[in-house]
């Protein structure tokens, strides 16, 4: 059966030349092809384009892409530290050896006698790392409760040896109370308040020196990052001039080999 | 499926490494969603070839292709348990695959790579990739020709470029082009035969297309 509706239709033509598409379609176009040279000799032609499409084919290559199990399943654990950035890994140790530091009281000392490192708060005060660095540059706000604990430790001590004594041996401190002797409990508060002191200094200062190490770290990773873009910027460009250059051997390769 | 690919269900052995081809893609997906490595790179064993040929007839780039095939393997490796098999393994792959390609090409702005017409190495020619009884001749004339298709191709829209290359180098049914490429099954033939007219054209055009002139009515 020769159906006019088949000259030069591609659905029809593409179904009979790839033999792909419903059974009796084909046979119709095929009825249709006996009857028409034109559709005949497209036919032709388009198999002979496919024949010469055959010569093309893709370069041999070695290809040995395999996916590979872990063998240190182990490891899996840390694995996730191996995918931070080396930046952030280094802020992450610094910061933990920081507050270590802090948390024993860490105290570094370099003089005539070679390097000292100790480390704990019971040491003298005078040899601990805060009181060191702080002493100075704050003995205005440090002074008064210093001179209250040592007026507080020579009343203490002087107190069982002379329980009436005069009012003119009790240190300065505890004159401002008025010159009289104070009672057990007035003793117990003075101390918890000293020791609260001392404990919100120690706050102070570990909170001051963590918001030290995260703001140096914050500007290194900003200088390295910065470095890194130049870096980036300049490689770009040396890519950008190179690959401009091959282009053009490739274009005038091309050129010359098409006359 | 032409050009000299053989596809997977003729392959045997790659590399020294045996396919197994008496388990099914199906089956080694499934495997490999449980857990078993060894079945996906069997998958890979199977499908690394045609895939390296999609990637490479569509860039014209043979370091571009082989980077699309392990990119290719290793993303459907990592979105295996994704796969619900409504599809074929080998359609989803080749799903990714034009995908890549498609990114490679949009990255690079630039059309196929045509690989420099220069002169024949007959080095080159003269391992057994050719047919022992193929004359030096004849395979010269046969890499030209083969130099002639890739430019015309490289000129083809690529739809039109992606559709013949999966019908006529990979066998896929119309249905299964149209699927992949998101479209009509009548779209999928009108590309094709528009294809196949420019690259008729074009081989005409250079002298090399065998003469059909005494076919054609006037």
């Amino acid at each position: 059966m020769n159906d006019p509706r088949d000259c030069g239709n591609p659905d029809a033509l593409m179904s009979y030349l790839y033999e792909d598409g419903p059974a009796d379609e084909r046979r119709a176009f095929e009825a249709h092809l006996l009857a028409c040279a034109r559709c005949a000799a497209e036919v032709a032609s388009l198999r002979a384009v496919r024949e010469e499409m055959a010569a093309w084919a893709p370069p041999e290559t070695v290809l040995d892409f395999r996916i590979v199990r872990d063998a240190a399943p182990a490891n899996r654990r840390w694995g996730w530290m191996s995918a931070m950035p080396a930046w952030a890994q280094l802020a992450a140790a610094s910061l933990v050896v920081g507050v270590a530091a802090g948390l024993s009281g860490l105290d570094i000392q370099y003089g005539k006698d070679g390097l000292r490192v100790q480390t704990g708060w019971d040491r003298p005060a005078e040899s601990r790392p805060g009181a060191a660095v702080a002493v100075a540059p704050a003995a205005g706000s440090e002074a008064p409760w210093r001179a209250d604990l040592a007026a507080l430790k020579e009343e203490m001590r002087a107190e069982p040896r002379q329980p009436s004594a005069a009012p003119e041996t009790v240190p300065v401190s505890t004159a401002s109370r008025g010159g009289r002797t104070m009672t057990d409990e007035e003793w117990l508060a003075r101390v918890r308040q000293l020791i609260e002191a001392s404990e919100t200094r120690t706050q102070r200062e570990m909170a001051l020196r963590l918001a030290e190490v995260v703001r140096d770290i914050d500007t290194q990773r900003r200088a390295d990052m910065r470095r890194v873009a130049d870096g980036l910027g300049v490689l770009e460009g040396r890519t950008g001039a190179v690959t401009a250059q091959q282009r053009e051997m490739m274009n005038y390769l091309l050129r010359v080999s098409q006359r | 499926m032409r050009g000299g690919q053989a596809g997977p269900p003729e392959r045997q052995e790659t590399h020294g490494e045996r396919v197994d081809m008496t388990v099914t893609d199906e089956e080694l997906v499934a495997r490999s969603i449980a857990g078993d490595t060894d079945s996906f790179n069997q998958l890979i064993l199977r499908w690394e070839r045609p895939i390296y040929a999609l990637a490479y007839r569509q860039l014209g780039r043979e370091e571009d292709a082989r980077d699309v095939v392990q990119d290719a393997f290793l993303r459907a490796f990592r979105a295996l348990p994704g796969f619900k098999g409504e599809a074929k393994f080998s359609s989803w792959l080749y799903r990714i695959t034009l995908n890549l390609c498609r990114d490679v090409m949009r990255r690079a702005r630039r059309a196929p790579f045509v690989p420099t017409p220069e002169g024949v190495d007959i080095a080159d020619l003269a391992p057994a990739e050719s047919a022992p009884a193929e004359s030096i001749d004849d395979v010269v004339a046969r890499k030209d020709l083969g130099r002639h298709v890739a430019r015309a191709m490289s000129r083809l829209p690529e739809e039109q470029r992606s559709a013949i290359i999966l019908k006529e180098y990979h066998g896929l049914t119309f249905q299964e082009i149209a699927e992949l490429q998101g479209c009509p099954l009548s779209t999928v033939k009108t590309r094709l035969y528009q294809g196949l007219t420019v690259l008729r054209r074009e081989l005409e055009g250079r002298g090399t297309g065998p003469s059909r002139a005494e076919s054609r009515t006037p």
